[in-house]
Order: C-alpha cells, then structure tokens, then sequence
C-alpha cells in the first residue's frame, strides 16, 4: 500500500511536471557590435550616450509574471578576475545571493553601487580574504557594479521578479524550458533602455518560436 | 663763436635728460612688469598645484557612480569623503604647505547643463550666499578648467576675494563632461603696507575694487580710471597715470583669468610716482647743474690756452716794437753820426779851401819879393824861409783836404800798375836836391821789376811820407834802408831808419792824427803824416804797419796789392 502511494504521488509529480513543460525559443535581433571586445571571449559593458549594454552585445529573455519566491535563495557569482567582472552581464533573481570573489593574484577589489535598485558598498578586500564578500538583492531593477580602486571596471546584474530567464548567445539565440503553461509576457532586455517584449501563449509539452526582431 | 658753442651744449643737455627721463620711466615700467611677473609665476605655480590636486579628485570612481548611475543624492556625500582632506577644516587644521595646496572654502557641483546641484547640507560644503552661489554657474559646462573670482563680504570689513577653479568631470566610458566641480580657495593675499608711498596692487571684478591698502580718498579716483579704460575695448591690459589727491601715479591693470568662461577679473596696481617724479627731477637738475659747470670749465680752459697761445705772440709783437725803437734809436744815431761826419768833412773842406787861397796869396807875394834884384842876402835868406814855410802850410792844408775827402768816402783810387822802383829813384832825386844836415846813407834794395796796383800820385805821396819820416826821425849819421819785395802775392815794401825810437806807450797811437808823442815838439811836420800815409796804403788794398822800434832802428812796412791783381 505505501509502494502504491508512493508510486501514485510520483506520477502525479511527474505529470504535474510533465504538464509544466512549456519551451520557448528564439531569437532576438541584436544591434551591430560596435567594436571589438578589449580581449577576445570577453564581455564588457559600455555606455553609448547613458545606456548600458554590453560588448558585443548579449540579451537577457525572461518570462515577466508572478511568480512565487523560491524557498531557499540560489547563489550567484560574479568574479572580479583580470580587473573585469565575470560575467559582465548576470541576470538573478530577485531574493538571490550574489558573491564577489576577488580571483586577482594580488590586487585588492572592491565593490560597490549606487544604482537605485541597490546600493551598497562591500569594502576593499584581497583575494584570499574569507568570507567572500557578498550581497543580497532584493529589488528587480539593472544593478551597475562598480570598483572604486578600478574606475574603468563595469558590471550588470538584472534583478528579475522571474526565476525563467537565459541569456542569449552571441547571434542572440535562446532557448528557454521549463516554462509553466499560461499567457505571459515574455520579455527580451537588449539594454539598459531597451526592453523588447511579445506577449505569449504558452502550451505544456510544445515549444514556441519567438523571435524579438529590432524596431523597424 | 660761444653762442654756437651754448647753443650746441644746451641742446645737448636737452636730449641727455629726454633721454634720462625716458630711460627712468622704462625702468619704472621694467620693475614693476618684473614684481608683476614675480607674483603671477608665484600664482601660476600654485594654480598648477592646485588642478592637478583637483584632478585627481573630480576622477574619483564614487563622484562618476552617483553621476552616472542616476544617484545624485549620493553625490555630495561621497564627496565629502574624498574631498576632506582639501577642506579647510577647524577640527583638522593643517598648515597649507603640507600639500602645497591651500585649503578650500567651500566647494559645489554643476550638473550636465551647468546648473548649480544644491548640496543638501550647505554647512559642510562651505556656506555661501544665493548670490554668491549664483555667480558659480558655468553655462554650458566648459570642457576645460577655469579660473575664476567670488567676492565676498564686499564693503565690509571682512571682504575677501576668493578664487574658484571650476574642473569638468569627464565620463571615462565616452568623453563626455557630465558635470563639473567648483572649489573656491583663498587667494594669495600679498603683505601690503598701507601707505601713499608703496605700490598698491588690488583686484578689480563685477565693478568693484578690492584694495585693501588703499586709502578710501584714493578710491574714488580710482574707480572712475577703470570704469573709464574698461569701457575700451581690446581691454586685457593697460596702464595710464592718474592723479591721486594731485599727487601724480600710474595705474596698471592686467587680466588674471584670460580666456575663461568666468566674467573678466583684472589686478590692478597703483604705483605712487612721486618718488620716480622727484628722482627725475634731481636728476634733471644734476645734469643742468653738470653742464653748466662744463661750460664754465671749457669756458676757463679756453680762456687759458688762449691766453697762453697768445702770449708768446704778445711778446713777439713787444720784442718787434722794442727792435723798431731800438733800430730807430741807432738809425738816427747813425745819421746824426752820418751828419756830424759830413759836417766836419765840409768843415775840413771848408777850412782847407778857406786856408789855401791866403797861402796862395802869401806865397806869390814872397815869390814877388824874391824875384827883386837888389835884396839884402840876410833879407833873401829870410824871404826863402817864408817861402819854404808856405810850402809847408800848402802841404798841411792838402794833406787835411786829402783826409777829409777820404772821410768823406770820396776818394777812389783808379788802379794802374805803378812802378815802385821809379817812385823810390824820383824820391831819392828830390831828395839829393835838398841838404842834407844828418850825413844819412840811403840804400834802396828794390827790384826793378815790382808793380804795383794804384794811383801814382797817391802812392808817391805814401813813398814820401815814410821817407821824409825815415828821414826827419833819424840821426846824425845813420842809415836808411828802402826795400821791396814780392811774397804771396803780395809786395811788401819796407822803410827802415836808425834814430830814437818810439816809446812803447806810444807804438799803438802814432797812426793817430796830430799825434807826435814826445819827440814830435823837436821835429818838423804836422802830426798827419802817418795816419794820412795808412788810410791811403788802406784805399789801395793794403795795410801800413810798425814792425818794429827798439834800440836805434825804426821799420815800417807797407803792404801793397800787386799790380794785374784787382784789390
């Protein structure tokens, strides 16, 4: 009897996930690389006339709802590592814990921002210091990581409300999954003023082709 | 001559204290471009350290985070982290040489379009009026950094000027100024004495003077100077003289903040010339009172040397005066000479003609009484003693017209040969003719062959003269020796006698007319003979002289010019 419900509870899981199935997949038109990254295979952020986004471009396709906060917070990471953050471009979600290791050989880093959607300043520390200065975010919003010791170091964290988010590849390509079924909106940020969004019917067990072509 | 002289000198000391006056007001300009530059490199200097403090402060990642990423409000608060050091603080107080850097005032922040950012807790910033904040906007933002000026406390005790350098805070993502950082400091204040007698230097901005050594009376006239140049254009520098309370000075005003987007500030100085006046006019004086003493002194040179050029000159024409005089004096010597010679002359002459016409006379009356036939022998004896006394008065009386004519200069001889040796026989004829009292031996030595140069007459009567002397002079049986000879040219003809000397005290006087010495009262003659017999040996060319009385012999010696020889 117990082997029964347990088995019972399991396909009803499995179902339910089964029935949550939902992909979407696309592609979303990036803007023309403006110039060469600084080193080849890395990603930095730039400023065009006060907007953020990185080089070479990435965007970051997101499922906007609600949903419900995860129980126990995940942990992210960006890394100061060759006076650069990696990534340069991080998407988290809101409530997630974001550590800063400093991966230098012996340079001091420090972290802070005065963005809206947090601001904080985690101090200077070496590379061997533990803990691992980190932070939590609360807020959505686009979070500018700054080094005061390194002027030029830029890092993006977006804060989503959303736990289904992927950022695209270099030729803007996605693929999101698990995705639970029902209309939203699904969102692509290109940048920091760009925000392109297409709503969505999504269906468990099919995949949606969604692409975010440029505004003509 | 001495007016062309003054007039060059004067002239001269004209151009000389032009030339002084201009090269002491370039000096005056020179010293204070030079004290001016002095405090304008200081300033620079500090200037640079200034920005480049500034610098490194408007980079500061913090200010760029709060412009850029939309948190404004944290903008004064992270600067007032990274701005501490510079701000002047009571509870910090550093002397200003730590740095270099004087300490701030007060600091504010532009925004993108150059409008003032309002600090949120003005205190800690350094509080300034509206006003004064109002005067800090750049409109638009300038791409450099730019000096400028804030009065403050204007018209009171406290007033100040303080110095604002606005830094425009670039983005290092695109190049962009976003904002700009405006300091205000403390400016240099120079130690200044107040007083009338110092250069004074202020600053001049928005109309108003801050010159703190000046002395209030002095501001007014001050003021209107500048708002007069200022109204001119091309205004970045200017000087001009002003009078102060009529006391003369030269204002000078320089632009501090050239090429800034700030309104126009000006330093200006205000030299009191008073001093450079009074120096200028010692010096005028100096050189007036130097050339004129040149001038005397040339003037006295002059007079000298001249004086002594023409000394000798002076006295040349004194000598030649005193020469004129003394020629004069012996010229008319010589003519009252000239005179008294040609008197006696005609005196001789006179006399002699005078005396010679009774003689005739007396003589032909003897001879008339001679030729009577019957006359006594004692009678005729006496009558031929007269007869030959008037032979020799004739004689005496020739002889003295002979001398006088030869005083006269007017006896010339008309030179023929003359044979001597005839002379001496004709003499020697005469001489046979007459008695011979004395027994005397003649020998004559006397070759036939000798000529001599002369006028027979006059030589004859020479002959005769030494004769008769040898003759009158002799002694009862002596001797007469008459010789001739021919010896370098000349003929010497020699007459020697025994007899009675001549006395040496005599020797050199018995060429002397009337002349007899001693012996002259026994014997006949009249005292001309010799004297006669030299001046005519003398007119023939030649020379009578004694050679020698002593003893019993007597030898006088005729030099005659021989005869083809022109005397």
């Amino acid at each position: 009897m117990r082997g029964l419900v347990f088995y019972f509870c399991l396909l009803s899981t499995f179902s339910r996930y089964a029935l949550a199935q939902a992909t979407v997949e696309g592609r979303v038109d990036l803007p023309r690389t403006k110039s060469a990254p600084v080193m080849a295979k890395r990603y930095e952020i730039v400023t065009t006339g006060g907007v953020l986004g990185t080089n070479p471009p990435l965007a970051v396709v997101y499922l906007d709802g609600s949903f419900p906060k995860p129980t126990s917070p995940p942990t992210k990471q960006v890394a100061q590592k060759d006076l650069a953050f990696l990534p340069a471009l991080l998407p988290v979600q809101v409530g997630t814990k974001v550590e800063f290791p400093n991966l230098e050989k012996d340079t001091y880093h420090n972290i802070f921002s005065y963005s809206p959607a947090k601001r904080f300043d985690l101090g200077r520390y070496r590379p061997d210091e533990k803990p691992v200065p980190s932070q939590v975010f609360d807020v959505a919003g686009l979070v500018t990581l700054r080094c005061d010791i390194h002027e030029h170091m830029r890092g993006l964290l977006l804060v989503l409300a959303t736990p289904h988010f992927v950022t695209t590849d270099e030729s803007g390509h996605f693929r999101l999954t698990g995705l639970p079924a029902g209309h939203y909106t699904l969102k692509a940020w290109v940048d920091s003023r760009t925000t392109r969004e297409q709503p969505v019917d999504l269906k468990s067990g099919s995949t949606l082709h969604v692409d975010f072509p440029a505004n003509p | 001559m001495m007016l062309v002289v003054a007039g060059l000198t004067a002239t001269g000391l004209y151009l000389a204290q032009r030339n002084a006056a201009a090269t002491l007001e370039r000096d005056l300009q020179r010293n204070f471009q030079s004290d001016l530059t002095a405090l304008h490199s200081v300033e620079e200097l500090r200037y640079a350290a200034l920005t480049e403090r500034c610098r490194a402060l408007v980079a500061k990642p913090r200010l760029h985070a709060a412009l850029e990423d939309n948190a404004l409000d944290l903008l004064y608060p992270s600067a007032k982290d990274e701005l501490r050091d510079i701000m002047q603080d009571e509870t910090n107080p550093q002397p200003e040489e730590i740095s270099g850097v004087p300490h701030a005032r007060f600091y504010r922040f532009l925004d993108r379009t150059g409008a003032l950012l309002p600090p949120p807790n003005p205190a800690e910033v350094g509080p300034l009026r509206a006003d004064e904040e109002a005067q800090l906007v750049l409109k638009p933002l300038p791409q450099t950094a730019q000096i400028g000026y804030l009065l403050r406390g204007g018209g009171t005790a406290k007033e100040t000027i303080d110095e604002i350098i606005a830094l425009p805070i670039t983005s290092t993502e695109n190049s962009e100024v976003i904002a700009a950082l405006v300091i205000g400091f403390k400016p240099l204040e120079v130690e200044q004495k107040r007083g009338a007698d110092e250069m004074k230097s202020g600053v001049w901005l928005n109309d108003w003077l801050h010159m703190p050594a000046l002395l209030e009376s002095a501001r007014g006239a001050v003021d209107k100077e500048m708002t007069r140049l200022l109204a001119e254009p091309n205004k970045a520098e200017r000087s001009s003289r002003i009078d102060i309370e009529g006391a003369p000075h030269l204002l000078f005003f320089k632009r501090l903040n050239p090429d800034s987007a700030f309104p126009a500030v000006y330093e200006v100085c205000v030299y009191p010339l008073k001093m450079a006046i009074a120096r200028q006019q010692r010096l005028r004086w100096q050189i007036l009172g130097a050339g004129a003493a040149l001038l005397l002194v040339g003037f006295a040179a002059s007079h000298l040397i001249a004086k002594r050029l023409s000394a000798p000159v002076a006295k040349l024409a004194i000598d030649s005066e005193e020469n004129r005089v003394r020629r004069k004096r012996v010229e008319a010597k010589l003519a009252s000479t000239h005179e008294e010679l040609q008197r006696s002359t005609r005196f001789s002459a006179d006399a002699s003609h005078q005396l010679k016409t009774p003689v005739t006379v007396l003589r032909a009356g003897i001879e008339e009484l001679l030729r009577r036939e019957n006359l006594e022998p004692a009678i005729y004896d006496e009558l031929s003693a007269l007869h030959h006394q008037t032979y020799r008065l004739t004689g005496v009386i020739d002889d003295l017209l002979l001398l006088s004519r030869m005083d006269a200069g007017h006896l010339r001889i008309e030179f023929s040969p003359v044979d001597l040796s005839q002379l001496i026989e004709e003499w020697l004829d005469d001489l046979n003719a007459l008695p011979d009292p004395l027994g005397l031996d003649i020998k004559t030595h006397v070759p036939p062959s000798l000529h001599i140069s002369g006028e027979r007459r006059y030589t004859s009567l020479i002959l005769q003269n030494l004769l008769e002397n040898a003759r009158k002079y002799n002694r009862s049986g002596g001797r007469i020796h008459v010789s001739a000879r021919l010896e370098n040219d000349w003929i010497y003809l020699t007459v020697g006698n025994t007899g009675r000397p001549i006395p040496a005290e005599m020797q050199p006087h018995i060429f002397e007319r009337f002349s007899r010495g001693a012996n002259g009262e026994k014997i006949a003659g009249h005292g001309l003979g010799l004297n006669l017999a030299r001046e005519l040996v003398r007119l023939h060319g030649g020379e009578l002289t004694l050679v020698s009385s002593n003893e019993d012999w007597t030898e006088f010696e005729a030099r005659f010019n021989q005869a083809g020889e022109r005397p």
